[in-house]
């Protein structure tokens, strides 16, 4: 291992030039300039759609139709493929683990490259190939043979970790490395990556808890609507000063949102938990409010939104609607009752894609629609011209199918579809991801529209300039508990992303 | 930006012009013209001589009454392939089981054995609902299972007896009468399983386009997922597809067991097989959501006319068997192939 160490030229490890990658509807990466010293911890932050993991997966080789410039060792190369990314000595660890978990630590490890005798794995040599890995992260202590659902998650990210290492890289990538793992865990893998900077290896470090980065990087750059907005070191920069660069551009461009003040209680919701997604939370909602609620990704509010529809079960807690206590059994019975849910995940829960706008609209109205048994989809029509109409969908075609739409005008058919119900609360869970800005505004409106109607938004989104423009109150979830409620007035994108990571004050 | 989305628009525009034409050929109206294709196919072999039994009244009559003997067992099992759930392979022994049931029955009567034959067929329907509607239980496995336990307990209670239903009913009117399932023609031609087989294609198809049920099956079968947030009680819609299922087997295995005038283990083999064969040729994927009642009824036309020119060409039971396999590999294949084509790529 000694011998790697003096191996290392110092110097630019990595270099990109001008990357671009388009999306259908979006450019996700702009002509961003991004390089990595060798010995170096180079952290990658912006908010979500940002164009981070684009980045990270053009690195990765998963796109073989990025434009740009790559160097690795100033050596210019194309990483078109995910092999190719490999071969020139890119290595990731992904926020998921990426192990077989019923499979042994050696077998994960040395995969693709397993050591042979002949025809039969040579067993010496993968224990000792695989005890060189683990060593470089701290975790000789364990058998190579021991298959991996046995080791604990923090055990397993290192394993992910020692993978990497054991191909030899020059860069390792690391998307969130520390999702999964409690405060003494982090310190010591804080403590491998520091050895690993001695070693000469790049680091790109991508997260968007920004302690983390103070502690752990060395030069950070930060990312916002897929164009580069600045790199510097972080011992010339304050929180702050980076929290104001990924959120960047003046608060309320577009927006005009008037504070209802009706003050007429629609949903109270008490000490709900849902043990190890979300604990004690109590809220209430007024009628024409847009109630804001945000937090880092595993903060806990999707899964809130789940049992609020009743497509999850609440461990404690209770729920009042309309100041009635009111126990949701399923989606139907939430329904029924006026609450809503848009989920988050647009292709496997919100749309049937082989089916058209006409039956996508629809789908949530089908007993209201049904008259002794026999259904009649004629009553929707009116209501579903309105709205194609509103939402202006194009194609405005009710029979289209929907898989044949665009992802902005799709979004728009789930929107519509929940906008068909004539729901009292409306739980939209990121209502706009990844859509066009046209969309997005359209979308924006009719959301102010139902307010304005009186109908209770609880708005979860990772965007934050929708969420301050949009909300009239923000609640902050950190770690599956309300930590704090701001008001309109206290309400900028920096207060609020400062306090979703737990600082900020009270 | 706006370029990309322009670009993006025409792209699903050619998306949709270049639809495979399989599509078309298995629409409604193409399985009619294949049903046609060997009409003609069957009066050619019979002009060139051939074969010289095709066009007679007989074996046109021949040709309707195994149609509507498997058209009614296809008719259910298109709502649980509709729902998704691709086949239920309890069929052949559920027919054999309230077949058996029925003839044994007999003797309280012939309307009290009819009815608790349903209640029997009804039963390991409600057995596959629970499973697999409530429990998720893979479809396959779990009526294959199902199939076998059932042929469990014809062996275990009837040993391999055969019973004839002269032997076990009470009186020769319940013994004619259910003799006559199979064979009562209504002004000496129309025969009655063709008669259930015609009321069954107008029920079903009013229960898959009309009621709530079917589309929320459409729903359910086209994307489970999105129908459980859309408030559609999955579970239940699940349960009813396998519960149609069982109840069409039964009237399926009581016509069949009057056809051969005996209660047998074997009566409903091959059915599970043929009808998702006519099914899937109608027009329905194995995917779910998609394809018609009045498709599915084309596709047992297919099936019936094909069995028949292979009989009359003199091919064997085991040579038939492959043909309409490889047929099926076939038509799933072609129909997989033409969903990936719009970017799905389970079939």
């Amino acid at each position: 291992m000694s011998d790697t160490v003096d191996a290392v030229a110092i110097g630019l490890a990595f270099e990109m030039k001008s990357v671009t990658k388009a999306f259908p509807g979006t450019v996700a990466v702009d002509m961003v300039d991004f390089d990595v010293q060798a010995g170096e911890v180079h952290a990658l932050v912006g908010e979500n759609g940002a164009g981070k993991s684009t980045l990270m997966k053009i690195m990765a080789g998963s796109f073989n139709d990025y434009t740009g410039d790559v160097f690795i060792n100033t050596k210019e190369v194309s990483l078109h493929s995910p092999s190719a990314a490999k071969k020139n000595g890119i290595e990731m660890i992904y926020q998921e683990l990426s192990l077989a978990l019923p499979i042994s630590i050696a077998e994960n490890v040395l995969v693709g490259r397993l050591p042979k005798k002949s025809f039969f794995l040579d067993k010496e040599k993968m224990n000792m190939e695989t005890l060189r890995c683990l060593k470089m992260v701290g975790l000789d202590y364990l058998d190579p043979m021991t298959p991996v659902e046995e080791i604990s998650q923090h055990e397993a990210q290192l394993v992910e970790i020692a993978k990497a290492l054991g191909n030899n890289p020059c860069i390792l990538v690391m998307d969130e490395p520390t999702s999964a793992l409690s405060q003494e865990e982090v310190e010591r893998l804080f403590e491998i990556i520091r050895n690993l900077k001695k070693r000469g290896l790049a680091i790109v470090y991508i997260s968007h808890h920004l302690p983390e980065i103070f502690a752990i990087a060395d030069r950070v750059t930060v990312l916002r609507d897929g164009k580069k907005i600045a790199t510097k070191n972080v011992s010339e920069v304050t929180r702050e000063e980076v929290v104001q660069m990924m959120v960047g551009r003046s608060v309320n461009e577009f927006y005009k949102h008037e504070a209802h003040t009706q003050k007429e209680e629609t949903l109270r919701v008490e000490n709900l938990s849902r043990f190890g997604f979300f604990h004690d939370i109590n809220f209430r909602a007024y009628k024409g409010e847009i109630v804001g609620i945000c937090g880092l990704s595993g903060a806990g509010r999707s899964e809130l939104a789940r049992v609020l529809v009743g497509l999850d079960d609440s461990d404690e807690g209770k729920l009042y609607l309309h100041d009635k206590e009111l126990r949701i059994k399923n989606m139907a019975h939430a329904l029924e009752n006026g609450i809503a849910y848009l989920t988050e995940n647009r292709k496997t829960e919100g749309l049937a894609l082989r089916l058209d706008v006409r039956e996508n609209v629809l789908a949530g109205l089908i007993p209201r629609h049904t008259k002794y048994g026999v259904y009649n989809q004629r009553l929707g029509t009116p209501l579903l011209n309105t709205l194609i109409k509103e939402l202006s969908i194009i194609p405005p075609d009710p029979n289209r199918t929907v898989n044949n739409l665009s992802g902005g005008n799709q979004q728009k058919v789930l929107l519509a579809k929940w906008m068909a119900c004539d729901t009292k609360v409306l739980i939209l869970d990121e209502p706009t991801r990844g859509v066009d800005i046209g969309a997005k505004m359209t979308i924006h409106q009719s959301i102010e529209r139902l307010a304005k109607e009186g109908v209770t938004i609880m708005l979860i989104s990772s965007d934050l300039p929708e969420l301050v423009a949009l909300s009239n109150r923000v609640l902050i979830m950190r770690q599956g508990h309300f930590i704090r409620e701001m008001q309109k007035s206290e309400c900028t994108e920096e207060s609020v992303l400062l306090a979703a990571n737990g600082e900020g004050g009270e | 930006m706006m370029q990309t989305v322009q670009k993006e628009s025409t792209q699903i525009e050619t998306r949709l012009r270049t639809q495979s034409t399989f599509n078309r050929i298995f629409s409604t109206l193409g399985v009619y013209g294949v049903a046609v294709l060997f009409l003609l196919l069957g009066i050619i072999l019979q002009i060139s001589g051939v074969i010289n039994n095709f066009l007679t009244a007989q074996n046109m009559l021949n040709i309707i009454d195994a149609v509507s003997l498997l058209g009614i067992v296809a008719m259910g099992m298109a709502f649980v392939t509709y729902s998704g759930h691709y086949a239920d392979l309890s069929v052949p022994t559920t027919m054999a089981l309230t077949g058996i049931v029925c003839v044994e029955m007999l003797k309280y009567g012939f309307f009290p054995a009819v009815i608790i034959s349903f209640i029997v067929g009804l039963l390991v329907g409600g057995i596959n609902a629970v499973a697999i509607g409530k429990f998720k239980a893979n479809p396959i496995i779990w009526t294959l299972a199902v199939n076998y336990v059932s042929m469990g307990v014809i062996r275990l209670v009837w040993v391999n007896k055969q019973i004839y239903p002269d032997l076990k009913a009470s009186s020769v009117k319940a013994s004619v009468l259910f003799d006559n399932i199979y064979r009562f023609r209504f002004f000496d031609k129309i025969a009655l399983p063709m008669v259930f087989l015609i009321i069954l294609v107008i029920v079903c198809h009013f229960i898959l386009q009309r009621t709530k049920f079917g589309v929320q099956l459409k729903l359910t079968g086209s994307a489970r997922n999105v129908a459980k947030f859309s408030g559609v009680n999955v579970e239940r819609v699940i349960s009813i597809a396998f519960l149609l299922c069982a109840a069409t087997a039964t009237l399926g295995g009581l016509t069949v067991t009057s056809l051969s005038k005996v209660g047998a283990w074997y009566n409903g083999a091959g059915y599970d097989f043929k009808a998702v064969t006519a099914v899937v040729i109608g027009g329905m994927t194995l995917a779910g959501g998609r394809g018609s009642i009045i498709g599915v009824l084309g596709g047992v036309l297919i099936i019936g006319l094909m069995n028949n020119i292979m009989t009359l060409l003199g091919i064997g039971t085991f040579s038939q068997d492959m043909i309409r396999g490889a047929i099926f590999i076939l038509v799933v294949g072609l129909n997989a192939k033409s969903l990936r084509s719009q970017g799905r790529d389970d079939a």
